[in-house]
């Protein structure tokens, strides 16, 4: 039995040492909001936080994250900076397929809680694993642009 | 008169089962031994049956075959005598009087006694004999003369068994016969000589072969393992990784995989204390001092890019390698020798097998970027995480390419 923090609440799950959180998520604790693309960490749509931290849940064992803080795309909305992320992407529709976009909200949300108005190479830097096949990049970069003026105002 | 001829029978069963367990001890023994000599390595192919030979070894002058080491009698070692099998391993000297050449570390395993010798000849007698015939070497003249080996075993083999220094403690003489004897650390780790003989004023300063730099391990703390903690070290022969210190690749990994992860605890401590106080060599690539993480310049475009693409989700801008501690890029020779060997080499083949734990997997990119993205990124790393302030070439990537990537 394992003890997870999950959201800010405690999970208990029994699972193998090296099921990925991402498994875990989704066929465990029914949490379908991060999605499956890669599972090589190459695509991002897998991004959650750990410590506030974003990390590829495809490959991050359970054995890594046990007792660490997890936040995922279902409870971003619950942080000022990820509300105000889901805002600026619904008011720049920047979805489109919406595939990625749990990844791309996560990854955004966490370069902004670092950095609160980063220019488009810190944006280019921390949002570059994250792949769209719909090409949202210039949406993505207006949105999380309008959230660091928001921040600043 | 029964109760005797019981006693007896009780006696000679109590004699039986001593036997027996004498036997298992001796084929554990054996087995142990087969895995700190590392003997499977060498003498498998990969996907091929266990001990039965035919590896390649290029050489300067030419390709060597190993030989099948099952009990095979007819393409095998099943019908060496003992004589015969500690020859070969002590004098490189084998069945018929035919000279080995040292690609086979007979003049480590000379440091073994004949007990642990036919320890792990016992061993492999009880594996499956399987029959696979020796494939020719192909060795140009004079080298292919195998009686010319007398001389060199006349200058550089000394035939001696490990005989324990009481000046340092047990701990440290068990490292020693483990390094020097079966483990054969040196081999690959000191340099070679002209005369293709490990350098004795050299050892354990580090060598480059088939593509893959087998580090300086010796006890200098810029250019070996001296700043290592020695249980960190410990733990390193045993996981293949110590973030911020060194990841296992490459050959080094199938030396854990095979070897080192199957000694005991107590083992490797013994060989991590002996390496700490081995001579120190100030020679080879030197870990990384001051890193101050220079910021992506603009003449790098595109190792920028590839780098914020493909290998920032794991190792982070800042090389620390959150999503997993086996992915910190900071503080390894790696990315701080100017050659970019050991870089370049996990880039093109990937790293991990099926059975390790997933955050230590990574994809290969030798198939995806070409040649010259290739050079951009690993000369971006290089850059950003070292301070060797190298470059590397597209033509060093293309002959990368060609060596061992395994």
């Amino acid at each position: 039995m394992q003890t997870l923090i999950i959201n800010g609440q405690s999970q208990q799950v029994d699972v193998a040492a090296d099921m990925p959180l991402l498994w875990v998520l989704r066929d465990v604790l029914g949490l379908t909001g991060t999605k499956y693309g890669c599972g090589i960490a190459q695509c991002g749509v897998c991004t959650v936080h750990l410590d506030g931290q974003p990390i590829r849940s495809c490959v991050t064992p359970i054995s890594a994250v046990v007792g660490r803080s997890i936040t995922t795309i279902e409870a971003i909305g619950e942080t000022a900076v990820g509300q105000a992320v889901q805002q600026a992407w619904l008011a720049h529709e920047v979805v489109q397929c919406g595939y990625c976009q749990s990844g791309q909200i996560m990854a955004a949300t966490a370069l902004l809680q670092s950095q609160p108005a980063p220019d488009d190479q810190a944006i280019d830097a921390a949002m570059a694993g994250n792949l769209c096949r719909c090409a949202t990049y210039t949406r993505i970069r207006s949105a999380i642009h309008s959230v660091g003026q928001v921040e600043e105002a | 008169m029964k109760l005797i001829s019981n006693l007896l029978l009780l006696a000679s069963a109590a004699l039986l089962v001593q036997a027996a367990y004498a036997q298992d001890d001796s084929l554990a023994k054996g087995e142990y031994l087969t895995r700190a000599a590392n003997c499977v390595a060498c003498h498998t192919v990969p996907g091929g049956e266990p001990f039965a030979g035919g590896v390649e070894f290029k050489l300067p002058f030419g390709s060597l075959f190993s030989p099948n080491i099952t009990p095979d009698t007819k393409t095998g070692i099943g019908a060496w005598t003992d004589d015969e099998f500690v020859s070969a391993m002590q004098t490189g000297v084998g069945r018929d009087g035919k000279h080995y050449y040292p690609a086979f570390p007979y003049t480590a395993y000379s440091k073994m006694s004949r007990d642990d010798i036919l320890a792990i000849k016992g061993y492999l007698a009880s594996l499956e004999p399987v029959e696979q015939a020796q494939r020719e070497n192909h060795i140009s003249f004079p080298f292919n003369q195998r009686w010319g080996m007398v001389f060199w075993n006349l200058l550089f083999l000394d035939d001696e068994r490990f005989q324990a220094d009481s000046q340092h403690s047990e701990e440290w003489n068990r490292g020693k016969y483990l390094v020097e004897g079966p483990g054969h650390c040196g081999e690959c780790h000191s340099p070679r000589n002209l005369f293709q003989a490990v350098s004795s004023d050299r050892s354990l300063a580090g060598n480059l072969l088939q593509g893959w730099n087998a580090y300086n391990i010796s006890s200098d703390p810029v250019h070996g393992i001296g700043a290592w903690p020695t249980d960190v070290l410990a733990g390193y022969l045993k996981d293949g990784a110590a973030p911020g210190l060194g990841l296992s690749s490459g050959p080094m990994a199938e030396v854990v995989e095979n070897s080192l992860r199957h000694l005991t605890d107590a083992d490797r401590q013994a060989i991590a204390v002996f390496l700490k106080e081995s001579a120190p060599r100030t020679e080879g690539v030197p870990r990384p001092q001051q890193v101050t993480l220079a910021e992506p310049g603009s003449g790098n475009a595109l190792g920028n890019k590839l780098f914020a693409g493909a290998c920032a989700s794991c190792h982070r801008w800042d090389g620390t390698g959150s999503q997993s501690q086996t992915a910190m890029l900071l503080g390894l020779k790696t990315v701080n020798d100017p050659a970019a060997s050991n870089l370049l080499g996990i880039l093109l083949s990937g790293h991990g097998s099926a059975d390790m734990p997933v955050d230590r997997l990574m994809p290969s990119f030798g198939t995806i970027y070409n040649d010259q993205e290739l050079a951009a990124l690993s000369s971006f790393m290089l850059q950003r995480f070292g301070d060797s302030g190298a470059q590397v070439s597209v033509p060093a990537v293309a002959k990368r390419r060609t060596e061992s990537l395994h």
